[in-house]
């Protein structure tokens, strides 16, 4: 079983997390889009450490012996989709610069012809 | 037919005046752009003392990124074929006559093949091995054969200009944008031509990369060839 310092710990460490995702929201820090797995996370330490019998049923339903392997699993599988997320939010800024560069390059160079053009004018 | 000269080039100040000169004796008349991608060298002013039209990009795109800029150049600007060749002195713009002559007869990519012949630079042993496993890797995705899949020397029609604009693979390109094109049914050929070893600075591959080149470009290759309608 979990130690009585340990468990306030763990409540209150959850909370101040959640509220830290919140904050960061608020003052526009982090994007409503990537917060929503951040806070889905947080929400999900809160309920399992406010109410750890939540973590004993997940556990039980899927046949998981101790619970905290249980705890485990799950942080892993919010880890991965929230990884996976970035990886894809980094493809896509990366596809957008490319266009970004490459756009800058050819309008500087049209630029550059259009002055050479009206100074031989 | 308007044809444009792509040329990507990342500190190439030293070999492009020779390229220049070359393609001014060519037998073909072409315009010329010079993407330069953020060099740190004077790139930019040997291309303007030659009056050659440069593009300077802001930040490094790799090879992918410079050589696309040029093929939405050649599109926003009207060109009928693009020929892209590097800027290292390797290919040799005596080709280019040949190359066009392809496209004029209707094939919408042609690529110069240092193995049709034979002739001049073969590049080392370890590099035809894997330029070989790519041709085998192309030809079973794709059932053709191509000879050269690594070459940057070739030409590409209106069409597949086009299509290269909208989409292009980022690094290590020639291999995969062969399997594109023939994905979206573009008519593919080459023709034998002869290179030369760089004469200045080195490959963009190393042998430190080596390993990680094949398996990026083999993977770029299964992917491609199992993509619908998109391409590169």
């Amino acid at each position: 079983m979990i130690s009585p310092v340990l468990s306030i710990v763990v409540k209150v460490a959850s909370i101040l997390f959640f509220i830290f995702i919140i904050n960061m929201v608020r003052i526009k820090k982090l994007e409503l889009k990537y917060a929503l797995t951040w806070i889905l996370t947080s929400v999900s330490f809160v309920v399992m450490a406010l109410f750890p019998e939540t973590l004993y049923f997940i556990a039980g339903l899927l046949g998981v012996e101790l619970p905290v392997n249980a705890l485990f699993m799950s942080i892993i599988f919010l880890l991965i989709m929230i990884v996976f997320t970035l990886s894809l939010a980094v493809s896509r800024q990366a596809l957008r610069i490319k266009t970004l560069v490459q756009e800058i390059g050819l309008i500087r160079e049209e630029l550059a012809r259009k002055s050479i053009e009206e100074e031989q004018e | 037919m308007r044809t444009l000269i792509i040329i990507p080039a990342y500190n190439e100040a030293k070999s492009l005046p020779a390229l220049f000169d070359a393609l001014k004796k060519a037998p073909v008349a072409c315009d010329i752009v010079v993407i330069n991608d953020c060099s740190t060298d004077d790139t930019e002013a040997v291309c303007r003392a030659h009056g050659v039209r440069v593009i300077n990009l802001p930040v490094n795109l790799g090879i992918g990124g410079a050589v696309q800029t040029g093929y939405r150049y050649a599109w926003n600007n009207g060109y009928d074929a693009a020929v892209q060749m590097d800027g290292d002195g390797q290919h040799d713009p005596r080709f280019l006559k040949l190359l066009l002559s392809r496209i004029q007869e209707g094939y919408d990519l042609c690529i110069g093949s240092r193995f049709i012949e034979n002739e001049g630079f073969q590049s080392s042993a370890a590099r035809r091995l894997g330029i070989r496993y790519f041709s085998w890797l192309i030809r079973f995705m794709t059932g053709h054969r191509f000879s050269d899949p690594t070459s940057g020397y070739r030409a590409c029609s209106r069409g597949l200009i086009g299509m290269f604009a909208r989409e292009y693979p980022k690094d290590y390109p020639e291999p995969e944008t062969i399997v594109a094109a023939h994905r979206n049914k573009f008519k593919i050929t080459e023709v034998p031509v002869i290179m030369n070893p760089r004469r200045e600075g080195t490959s963009s591959i190393t042998n430190l990369k080596a390993v990680y080149y094949m398996i990026k470009v083999s993977l770029a290759i299964a992917i491609a060839s199992i993509r619908k309608g998109g391409s590169a």
